[in-house]
């Protein structure tokens, strides 16, 4: 009887072109999207070479030399000697992110504000400040030394600069870099992308058991009265519901994986669990609402997609701060929300070293679809119709 | 009369998904309000850092937080938020610790290090410009004056020196971001406002015995589809200039200025675009139960594509390619193009011109395509 049944109710929920959209077709789709509009965002966050024009008189200036070697230390900023009108012209073209003018007067000219403008207003900074420590350091010296002779001053000035241009071009801060190599934020999409297409396992469920139901279909009328087990056809039906949801997901990971080239790391079982478990919560949450409200069927799902969509929403769908803040400001929303238990068990096995995080969220959505489960049991169980 | 009245009795039906596409345009209007600061004169970019010091109240160490406190926004993060996941979700962009005994090594010429965690991105970059031009001035003096009350003396004098500088933009261009990013996100919300509700009215004048009673009926096919072209592009101017006077509660001056006249017209313009691709689904569509997945591919596939949620610099290549070939992203273009106009002159002008006449030549070419097929449909029929 359950193979017989599991195998028709298979069979309406593959002909449901409804059904099969938004459960197997729509993720793939928005996953396509995220692809293509984020694929970008990482490498355009790192800073490029900033490009900055020169304009001077004296080529043998002080700055101008410790400009150039500048130049040969980094790669952040780039500094090209140009005539006035080539520079404006680069500026009004956005090919340059500023003119430093050294001419009677430092001035630095920038078209708008930035943080390359900003970046580059720092270099000159430092320059002036430099110069600005040489003559302090020449002054110094030279009272220090007590010397008339013009020659012996010039001797001064010239061992001065060097030692302090030695000195400059030596000096490395020391700063202990601890970074963390999976900082890819976008990775939070394609979890609450999984996370969708779980919880859309719901619509599933809710239209195989509303097929059970007596007060809902005429299918549900016949199988009320008929001489067969109640629990094996509900569970017939939810474990159909369940073999699809886990199809679609099995081809929502291999488009990510193959097609797409998305990095879900390396720890596998452990997404599997997640997804096994994740896709449990999408059923147990469908057969939830079916059971419960004694609505039509379209508002069942009304309840279900918009449900699905808000939790998406909070766990950072259609925006990825939106989870930190919700988890920052109020936890409680997040910590019984399913699609964020997902999406956070899937951030802390990127993210995280150690495993805790992952089994907490593990744990919680095994507890939550327990919880709907057996509400629904003891709901399917109570009911009966003197009449309909 | 009838069909008006009939059209606006659907409308209402599906007042709800307006007033959703409404409400998710409203408030991604409101949370880009808090993005940038608007000024038309040089102000330094300030990135989010996070500073942990483990050396205490002593004099170096209190000097290089106060110049980070001035020249980086510095944030307290509350207890129970861990560092890794302020990083990762970019509320700071840097993170420093400072060790114990971190003065008594610098004094000492030990060049002590300061461990760091950061997001690698532009924010990052600039806050270790920052730090780093502060250790090499205050590391410089170190080197070459003896008294630590003298070195601070000079490390701060010399911190106070600045290049001039001079900004040519006179344009606040960071106000006109706020109105582009609006109109950009508008995308969206006329797309899958006009094709959904558009798309349900027409299905529901299609339905089979409505289209039967309606043929032996004394009204004329011409009547009929003429009210429903009208009706449909009051739906659609109302919705369009319902979306402007949101731009113009949120984004008040900057929608005020001659600006704000250009994004209406190419909002306006990409609106009839909007209905003729409306028209077109809808000639195309029958069952109701599909309008929402094509709404949602369409509608969301146009913007993910064309820069409507993401900005055009940060898409990949091959996806601006693809974008070429839709209505969005000459909208977007336009849009991008008014934030940064610098004045309003022909050379200027010429560049939205262009796209708009595209975004037209759209709107034609869906308007000959949906009357070829209902030509082909009635022939058949």
């Amino acid at each position: 009887m359950f193979f017989h049944n599991f195998k028709y109710s298979l069979k309406t929920i593959l002909k449901n072109k409804m059904l099969i959209f938004w459960t197997l077709a729509f993720p793939l789709i928005l996953g396509t999207f995220f692809y293509m509009a984020f694929s970008n965002i990482m490498e355009s966050e790192t800073l490029d070479t900033i490009y900055i024009a020169m304009v001077t008189d004296n080529e043998e200036s002080a700055v101008v030399t410790a400009l150039k070697e500048l130049n040969n230390q980094t790669e952040m900023i780039v500094f090209q000697k140009e005539t006035k009108e080539v520079a404006e012209s680069l500026l009004a073209e956005k090919e340059i992110s500023g003119i430093l003018f050294l001419e009677n007067k430092t001035n630095f000219v920038i078209r708008e504000n930035g943080i390359k403008e900003t970046i580059a207003k720092y270099v000159c900074d430092e320059i002036i400040k430099m110069t600005h420590i040489i003559e302090e350091k020449i002054n110094v010296t030279l009272k220090e030394e007590f010397v008339e002779n013009q020659k012996e001053i010039e001797a001064i000035i010239f061992r001065c600069m060097e030692e302090m241009n030695q000195y400059f071009q030596n000096y490395v801060p020391n700063l202990q870099n601890e970074n963390h190599s999976n900082l890819n934020y976008i990775m939070i999409e394609y979890y609450t992308l999984i996370a969708m297409s779980c919880l859309y396992g719901g619509i599933i469920s809710l239209m195989a058991v509303n097929q059970t139901l007596a007060n809902m279909t005429e299918k549900g009328k016949r199988i009320s009265v008929a001489p067969v087990k109640k629990g094996i056809i509900i569970f017939s039906n939810v474990i159909a519901s369940y073999c699809i949801q886990l199809f679609g997901l099995v081809i929502l990971f291999a488009y990510t994986i193959f097609i797409l080239k998305v990095d879900y790391g390396s720890h596998l079982l452990k997404m599997i669990a997640l997804a096994l478990t994740g896709a449990l919560t999408g059923v147990s949450i469908g057969i939830f609402l079916a059971c419960i409200f004694k609505i039509k069927e379209s508002l069942k799902l009304g309840i279900l997609l918009a449900y699905t969509m808000f939790n998406c929403f909070l766990s950072g769908m259609m925006g990825v701060t939106m989870k930190y803040v919700v988890d920052q400001n109020i936890p409680i929303l997040n910590q019984i929300n399913p699609a964020n238990m997902i999406t956070d068990g899937f951030y802390a096995l990127y993210y995280y070293e150690t495993d805790s995080r992952y089994y907490q969220n593990l744990i919680h959505l095994l507890l939550f679809a327990s919880f709907l489960l057996i509400l629904s049991s003891l709901r399917l169980r109570s009911q009966k119709y003197d009449n309909i | 009369m009838i069909i008006f009245k009939t059209y606006l009795k659907i409308l209402n039906k599906n007042k709800w998904i307006v007033i959703l596409y409404t409400a998710i345009l409203v408030f991604f209007g409101i949370f880009n309000m808090k993005t940038t600061e608007t000024t038309s004169t040089f102000t330094e970019q300030k990135p989010n850092i996070t500073i942990s010091n483990l050396d205490g109240e002593t004099r170096i160490t209190q000097n290089l937080i106060q110049y980070l406190q001035e020249k980086c926004h510095v944030k307290e993060l509350k207890e129970t938020v861990s560092i890794k996941d302020a990083l990762f979700y970019r509320e700071i962009d840097y993170f420093i610790t400072i060790p114990a005994h971190y003065e008594e090594e610098f004094l000492n010429h030990q060049n002590p290090s300061l461990k760091i965690e950061n997001t690698g991105n532009y924010q990052a970059s600039l806050a270790e410009t920052i730090l780093v031009h502060y250790l090499k001035i205050a590391d410089t003096y170190n080197e070459f004056l003896l008294s630590k009350e003298e070195k601070l003396t000079k490390i701060n004098e010399t911190l106070q020196l600045e290049t001039d500088i001079t900004l040519t933009t006179k344009k606040d261009t960071s106000a006109f971001a706020k109105s582009t990013a609006f109109y950009n996100f508008a995308n969206y919300s006329i797309l899958a406002g006009n094709i959904y509700i558009i798309c349900m009215i027409l299905a529901s004048f299609k339905n089979e015995k409505v289209e039967k009673r309606t043929r032996i009926s004394s009204l004329k096919m011409e009547t009929l589809n003429r009210h429903l072209l009208l009706a449909s592009g009051i739906f659609t101017w109302v919705l369009c200039s319902l979306y402007i006077m949101i731009s113009f509660c949120l984004l008040k001056e900057s929608m005020k200025s001659i600006y704000g006249l250009l994004y209406i017209l190419n909002c306006f313009n990409f609106s009839f675009c909007a209905l003729s691709i409306a028209f077109l689904i809808g000639s195309l569509v029958k069952q109701k139960e599909a309008i929402n997945g094509i709404v949602n591919v369409i509608a969301l596939g146009s913007s993910f594509l064309c820069g409507a949620f993401v900005p055009l610099e940060f898409l990949p290549s091959f996806v601006l390619k693809i974008a070429h070939c839709l209505p969005s992203y000459y909208f977007i273009s336009i849009n991008e193009a008014i934030g940064k106009m610098e004045e309003i002159s022909f050379q200027n002008l010429s560049t939205i011109l262009i796209p708009s006449f595209i975004i037209l030549l759209f709107s034609g070419l869906f308007i000959i395509l949906t009357n070829w097929l209902t030509k082909q449909k009635q022939r058949i029929a």
